[in-house]
């Protein structure tokens, strides 16, 4: 492991200025086993995307699910995509295509050393992450309301949802699409405690040039909830 | 050294990431709009195509993956790979398999099984009697009949049921 340290070293092009505040100056979020701020910062990163891959690979499993009974099943699935609110969806897409800018911003504030702004867009984020959430809110209940539950409990009912009673696999879609919607809203849960966290501490100044790994890796967490949205939306919503 | 092309501090400028944002909320646009057109076998993949071209927006920019260190390429790539050939082999394996909704319920291996069990056994006796007085429990009455008026009935006494029952 030792070895391994040293000869990282030269590779990792360690500039004089940084070798030398590693050395003499070493700053307080560095690990002792680190040789450098720059070497911490991508092993949290490349960990982080490591992290995202399982993550991929979880989201993947449920795509899958879809993949099969959509194709098995084209009809059922037509009929119950089509009661879905692609407003509600569109708009949601937005909201959470904002948060994603909003986290990127506050990264390049954190970067500039502009620690208020950087806390005003972590706040920003959080603000749309919990209007993501509200929508979703909003669309259960409406479901609930109409009998369109998961699994056993499926009963639709009202002008809207009663013609889903003559598609035995509509219960099927919708049983995928509350896991795949729920499991991605626990995601934008966690990602709220999260980057409202992040915000509280960026408003104490503990965030700067110098040391931002918690904002870069929250980010990529948030950007990969982005990312599954922007498949869920046209996937559930608009086919 | 610090500040070439793929440094793991670059800052991207907020007119790149403006207009990022802006892409992405046309893309959103164009995806609502072609969804209302129907475009038969094409709306999936046109579908998938356009949030396709979003995320690599995201993971380029917004992840920075085009300004960073190349293993984290290399671990996305990876990943990426394998999401693919889980969708495509199990999409391969469903369509290969027919009709699903037309199976057995035992297993291939339990009715091989059977059968051969059915060809090796011995037909039972059961099996070979062919008229109504060859069964155990024939009724009464025919064993109430005389001897000499049913020759069958006489060659297959041993086997009966006890006279005088």
């Amino acid at each position: 492991m030792a070895t391994e340290t040293k000869t990282a070293s030269p590779s990792q092009g360690v500039t004089p200025q940084s070798s030398a505040e590693a050395h003499h100056h070493p700053p307080s979020h560095l690990k002792s086993y680190f040789v450098s701020s720059e070497q911490q910062f991508d092993a949290a990163k490349l960990g982080m995307w490591i992290f995202l891959i399982t993550e991929m690979l979880l989201f993947s499993g449920m795509f899958v699910a879809y993949t099969v009974y959509r194709s098995q099943h084209p009809v059922a699935f037509s009929e119950a995509s089509h009661t879905l609110n692609w407003v509600m969806g569109g708009g949601n897409t937005l909201v959470l295509l904002g948060s994603s800018l909003t986290v990127a911003l506050a990264i390049h504030y954190a970067q500039k050393d502009k620690q208020r702004k950087a806390a005003w867009s972590l706040t920003a984020t959080t603000l749309l992450a919990c209007a993501f959430m509200a929508v979703k809110y909003f669309e259960w209940t409406a479901k609930f309301d109409h009998g369109v539950f998961p699994g056993e409990a499926f009963n639709p009912h009202g002008d809207h949802y009663a013609h889903l009673a003559e598609f035995p696999f509509a219960r099927q879609f919708f049983s995928i699409y509350y896991v795949m919607t729920g499991i991605h809203a626990i995601h934008v849960l966690i990602g709220i405690g999260l980057i409202a966290w992040l915000a509280t501490r960026a408003f104490r100044g503990h965030f700067s040039s110098a040391w931002y790994t918690p904002i870069e890796i929250v980010g990529l967490y948030w950007h990969l909830v982005d990312i599954i949205w922007i498949f869920l939306f046209p996937l559930l919503y608009l086919i | 050294m610090a500040h070439t092309e793929h440094d793991s501090h670059h800052i991207i400028p907020m007119k790149t990431l403006l207009r990022v944002f802006g892409g992405l909320v046309v893309l959103t646009i164009l995806t609502v709009a072609v969804a209302q057109l129907d475009l038969g076998v094409l709306d999936l993949p046109v579908a998938l195509g356009i949030a396709g071209m979003k995320s690599a927006l995201v993971v380029l920019f917004f992840m920075a993956l085009k300004y960073d260190r190349g293993v984290n390429s290399m671990v996305f790539t990876i990943g990426t790979v394998f999401v693919v050939i889980f969708l495509f082999f199990t999409s391969l394996d469903v369509a290969s398999r027919g009709d699903l909704s037309n199976v057995a319920d035992e297993t291939i291996s339990a009715q091989e099984r059977r059968a051969e069990q059915l060809r090796d056994e011995e037909p039972a006796d059961s099996l070979l009697r062919i008229t109504p007085a060859d069964y155990a429990n024939a009724p009464p009455a025919d064993s109430g009949r005389t001897a000499g008026a049913s020759g069958d009935a006489a060659g297959e006494g041993a086997g009966g049921p006890p006279p005088g029952n």
